[in-house]
């Protein structure tokens, strides 16, 4: 098992406060919502990203299981 | 006196009330976190940060219907899209979503940075030619937004200067001189029927909010008249005030924390940080309301069906199971999950902007304007003057 950010689209109503706070982890699509940026899921444990999940007014930014090698 | 939980009985968000307000929360937080107010025909509050953003989310317990605003704007029709629940709600705020991203928000840059250098000179000179006293909100924090905005809006140049006295008759006026308020919508509301009406005659594109509004189509039809009026006339109410009394409070705490406002000129690269504190803490909105649909229960206290329930974000904001040292402003703080935008689908629209024009107008207000202290006392909420004098080096 290894883990992976996760942005909850449910969740997610585009304050962009990861993307200021963790733009080499997290982008914004054209209507202004967020998504993990491909390649940066395992960034979970860097300072910015805990940053970011610590100051998203949704709670949106989350960490899931996933199984290694899929 | 500090305030006991007998005072929350006349519990109110506007006007004079707001002087003492953090007395309030402080009782909230600590002793009533869902209580009841007589005012404005009565309502519930909900203070806990954690409350507020459930109920933020639960727009099927807690509607936006008939209106957000408490006391009502007796507008006669609901404001698009804030007084809209989801479903609805959804298409119509999509259309202007991609006006406000961030990358969309950073094109609008470089005009904010020159307007907002223009204004600080004008400051520098005013004081210069009054013995360095200035007032900073009239010259600075109000006109700043209100040109960023309006040319976001593609409202025509000549028409800004009759706008404030509009914004302030709305939501100053309307607790306690309710008519005052209905004579400047009704005003408003002509106002935008000539843009739209003389935009439809024209023709074009300008790829302004204005034309977003006219050329939207929602569920696959254009809006009525009355739709683009009402959205055309919310965007106005909330996109001139709110910034300016964003700009304004920060100025306030600043022209009295004379080492707060050294480091943020030694180190503008703080700013942003200053700015999400300033809004946490002395935030333009203070509360919104919503209806009750089904009896529920926060904090073991029962909320029934039907009635008004007005979300303190003011209180959420200072609730010191979530905030450290609540009541004090750390210009540094680094966790600051603040509710002043709101959240959920109706998180404010702006809030892109918002950030971006404080954080400039602060950035070159201090790099032009020299170190300053409060010389009017006065208040630090709302949009009125803001005095200061500039200290000789
Ligand atoms: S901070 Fe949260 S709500 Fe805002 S864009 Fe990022 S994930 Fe979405």
């Amino acid at each position: 098992m290894s883990q992976e950010l996760y942005i909850d689209p449910k969740r997610c109503q585009g304050h962009a406060r990861c993307w200021s706070i963790a733009p080499e982890t997290f982008g914004i699509d054209e209507e202004g919502f967020a998504y993990v940026l491909p390649g940066r899921e395992g960034a979970y444990d860097e300072e910015s990203a805990q940053k970011a999940i610590k100051n998203c007014p949704e709670r949106a930014i989350k960490v899931r299981d996933v199984e290694v090698g899929k | 006196m500090a305030k006991t939980k007998a005072d929350l009985e006349n519990f109110s968000y506007h006007g004079d009330n707001l002087d003492d307000i953090f007395e309030d929360y402080e009782v909230m937080v600590n002793e009533c976190p869902v209580g009841r107010s007589k005012r404005y025909g009565g309502f519930a509050f909900l203070a806990k940060n954690d409350d507020i953003f459930e109920a933020e989310q639960d727009y099927e317990t807690f509607s936006v219907t008939p209106t957000m605003l408490l006391p009502d704007l007796e507008m006669g029709m609901p404001m698009i899209p804030i007084d809209l629940d989801p479903p609805e709600h959804t298409g119509y705020r999509k259309v202007l979503l991609p006006l406000f991203t961030p990358m969309n928000i950073a094109k609008l840059e470089p005009g904010m940075i020159e307007t907002a250098r223009q204004l600080a000179d004008e400051v520098v000179e005013a004081a210069a030619a009054n013995n360095g006293v200035v007032d900073v909100s009239t010259l600075f924090a109000r006109p700043l937004p209100t040109i960023i905005f309006s040319r976001l809006c593609g409202y025509p140049e000549e028409d800004w200067p009759k706008f404030d006295k509009w914004v302030d008759d709305v939501l100053y006026e309307r607790t306690e001189h309710p008519e005052i308020a209905r004579a400047a919508s009704a005003e408003i509301l002509r106002y935008f029927e000539g843009i739209i009406s003389a935009r439809k005659a024209e023709g074009g594109e300008r790829n302004d909010l204005m034309d977003k509004i006219i050329n939207a189509r929602v569920d696959g039809r254009e809006l009525t008249l009355d739709e683009m009026l009402s959205y055309s006339y919310l965007l106005f109410i909330a996109g001139l005030d709110t910034t300016a009394w964003g700009l304004r409070s920060s100025l306030w705490y600043l022209a009295q924390n004379p080492k707060a406002q050294q480091q943020l000129r030694e180190n503008p690269d703080q700013i942003p940080a200053a700015v999400e504190e300033f809004l946490r803490t002395m935030s333009p909105v203070q509360a919104m309301a919503r209806t009750c649909m089904r009896d529920t229960v926060v904090q073991g206290q029962e909320i029934k069906a039907g009635e008004r329930v007005v979300l303190v974000f003011g209180a959420g904001n200072r609730d010191p199971e979530i905030f450290e040292d609540p009541h004090e402003i750390k210009i540094d703080r680094e966790d600051n999950r603040h509710l002043s935008f709101g959240g959920g689908p109706h998180r404010c629209l702006g809030s892109n902007l918002a950030r971006k024009e404080m954080v400039i107008g602060i950035e070159e207000f201090l790099k032009r304007v020299p170190a300053f202290e409060n010389a009017g006392g006065e208040v630090w909420h709302g949009v009125g003057p803001l005095t200061v004098r500039l200290i000789e080096e």
